[in-house]
């Protein structure tokens, strides 16, 4: 019998009670404390999930199809949890596989998992979904005027799906459900809401979804709702008026104030859980200290929503990358460095680009006078020394390093009036100074769209160890 | 007579709310340092208007009393990641609003 299957029966033969739902960790790949995953083990989990992505992480992970923590860290920490599982003979469910869940990060996921399966002798049904949407499919939904903007993006077009070089929807609670009712042990998925990682099984056994998806938003960041917050594994105990939460290291405490906090971070709406089927109410929500290390949470309300939507997120290459990067202690210098980088801009241009129009462009940060942002003032006095990162963008990584490696020879020799620096005006921390990133994007999908069936188009797939 | 947020707010913070928005979190340690705040929402909302360069309704001010905090949130200048970004995460945002007198 399949792990999930034994849950279901559990709770029909003995009744409701708790559900015990460990939290491995928020970032899957960046390292889990083995002392509070042990511990959390020892707690008789019913569960364990783990959320592998994010969008804060930049447009690059996903348009490059490549994963934000190393292969070597996301097979431990995978090894870690696939192990747990098993041996207990639990559920284990992983959202967003490889950081941004696009077809190239599943598939570097599923290898993982298949390695992991060979080398231990591991025994077990996997299910997957990819989350990947077809350009069709949207360009079709765009036709039809079933795809809005998020925020403050523009209006989706034909060219830009066309021009994406991956495009994934974030699938949820039910997606989850229908891979568990494949008789999964393992369930991985594309791009996913992190709630759909914790909520889904809650949500077959009756649990109500308010509290349940409240409890998932919690957990799926491992003990940062904690104070001090941190990447150690958690516990959530759910009954159908609320939960319980305890970090499973004994440094951390779930207070009151620690666990509400926890609403604000990274939303604009700190009341409201979004998700493709309805959304999340915490207006009422509670806060109780159980003891100095535990808080009971109740009060979220579920309100399913008319139609569902599906959050896309895409990305499209902008270029190719390449920086210089150098430092100046002149005084001279930094008093005139805002027209002195103009004028090598100038220089390089005339250089690189003789009578042709620049195919590339060149930025750049000046950091202890604007690298963070735009000021609304210049550093008064400037500072002693200041960090210059000149970045490149152009067509291909040649013509990228071609463009840095001209502006560091004209902006290390830039004449000026009132220099007295002759000999050059910058530092190196080592040479070569430039260095080539590669390929660089930009997200240009951030938008709803509407789906009238989502099992038809994120199919569950399976496989057996 | 004013006071700075940043004696007397517990945590000011900055972070994306998705690619497109920034938003600020400020914490207080209880409940009458947190209503000072709400009651001047009006006027966090204008300083960081003209602090951020943003009109007034493109600032949203929500007061979120579980935690003793009021959070703000603006449209990023550019989007997370676009050429030209200066903070993909937009952690290190929060500075202007340090010394916003309230």
């Amino acid at each position: 019998m399949s792990a999930i299957g034994r849950l279901l029966e559990d709770f029909e033969k003995n009744g409701r009670r708790p559900l015990r739902v460990l939290g491995a960790s928020g970032q899957l790949g960046y390292g889990i404390p083995t002392p509070a995953l042990e511990e959390g083990l020892t707690r008789k989990p019913d569960m364990i999930g783990c959320d592998m992505g994010s969008i804060d992480i930049g447009p690059n992970y996903l348009g490059a199809g490549k994963m934000a923590p190393t292969r070597v860290g996301a097979k431990r920490d995978m090894r870690k949890v696939l192990r747990a599982a098993r041996k207990l003979d639990i559920p284990l469910m992983i959202g967003s596989a490889g950081s941004a869940g696009a077809k190239p990060h599943l598939d570097q996921t599923l290898e993982i998992i298949r390695e992991i399966a060979a080398e231990d002798g591991l025994h077990f049904k996997l299910a997957y979904i990819p989350s990947d949407v077809p350009k069709d499919v949207l360009v079709h939904e765009i036709r039809a005027g079933r795809v809005t903007p998020m925020d403050t993006m523009p209006d989706l077009t034909e060219e830009e799906v066309e021009a994406s070089s991956q495009i994934v929807g974030q699938i949820g609670l039910e997606a989850f459900r229908r891979a568990l009712e494949t008789g999964a042990d393992v369930v991985v998925t594309g791009r996913a809401c992190d709630t759909g990682i914790f909520a889904s099984i809650p949500a077959m056994l009756g649990f109500p979804l308010g509290i349940a998806t409240h409890m998932a938003k919690i957990v799926e960041c491992a003990s940062l709702c904690c104070t001090p917050g941190g990447r150690d594994t958690i516990l959530a105990e759910l009954d159908d008026e609320g939960f319980v939460l305890e970090s499973m290291s004994s440094k951390r405490a779930a207070t009151p104030a620690s666990v509400a906090a926890h609403s604000l971070y990274e939303q604009a709406d700190p009341y409201d859980i979004r998700e493709p089927a309805g959304r999340c109410d915490l207006r009422n929500a509670r806060y109780e200290a159980v003891d100095a290390r535990r808080t009971r949470v109740t009060g979220a309300v579920w309100h399913p929503a008319e139609k569902t939507t599906l959050k896309l997120e895409g990305a499209r290459l902008v270029g190719h990358r390449a920086l210089l990067l150098c430092a100046t202690a002149d005084p001279r210098f930094i008093a005139k460095h805002v027209a002195l980088l103009e004028e090598v801009k100038g220089v390089v241009r005339d250089l690189v680009c003789e009578d042709t129009a620049p195919d590339y462009d060149l930025f750049f940060r000046v950091y202890g006078v604007d690298g963070v942002r735009a000021w609304p003032a210049l550093p008064d006095p400037m500072p002693r020394e200041v960090f210059i990162m000149g970045e490149c963008l152009a067509p291909t990584a040649d013509r990228a390093e071609e463009v840095v490696r001209t502006t560091k020879q004209y902006l290390l020799h830039h004449g000026f009036e009132g220099r007295l620096s002759t000999a050059g005006n910058l530092a190196f921390p080592f040479t070569p100074p430039e260095v080539v990133t590669g390929a660089a994007y930009r997200f240009n999908v951030f938008h709803l769209m509407e789906v009238d069936d989502m099992a038809a188009m994120f199919p569950v797939l399976t496989e057996t160890f | 007579m004013g006071t700075q947020l940043q004696n007397i707010a517990t945590v000011i913070r900055s972070k994306n709310a998705g690619p497109c928005l920034v938003t600020f979190d400020l914490m207080f340690k209880n409940t009458e340092d947190f209503t000072r705040a709400k009651n001047a929402a009006t006027h966090i909302r204008r300083e960081v208007a003209r602090l951020y360069r943003k009109s007034e309704n493109e600032v949203r001010v929500i007061d979120y009393a579980p935690s003793n905090a009021v959070k703000i949130t603006i449209p990023r200048d550019i989007v997370s990641g676009d050429p030209g970004d200066k903070d993909v995460y937009g952690a290190q945002q929060h500075s202007l609003l340090l010394e916003i007198e309230i």
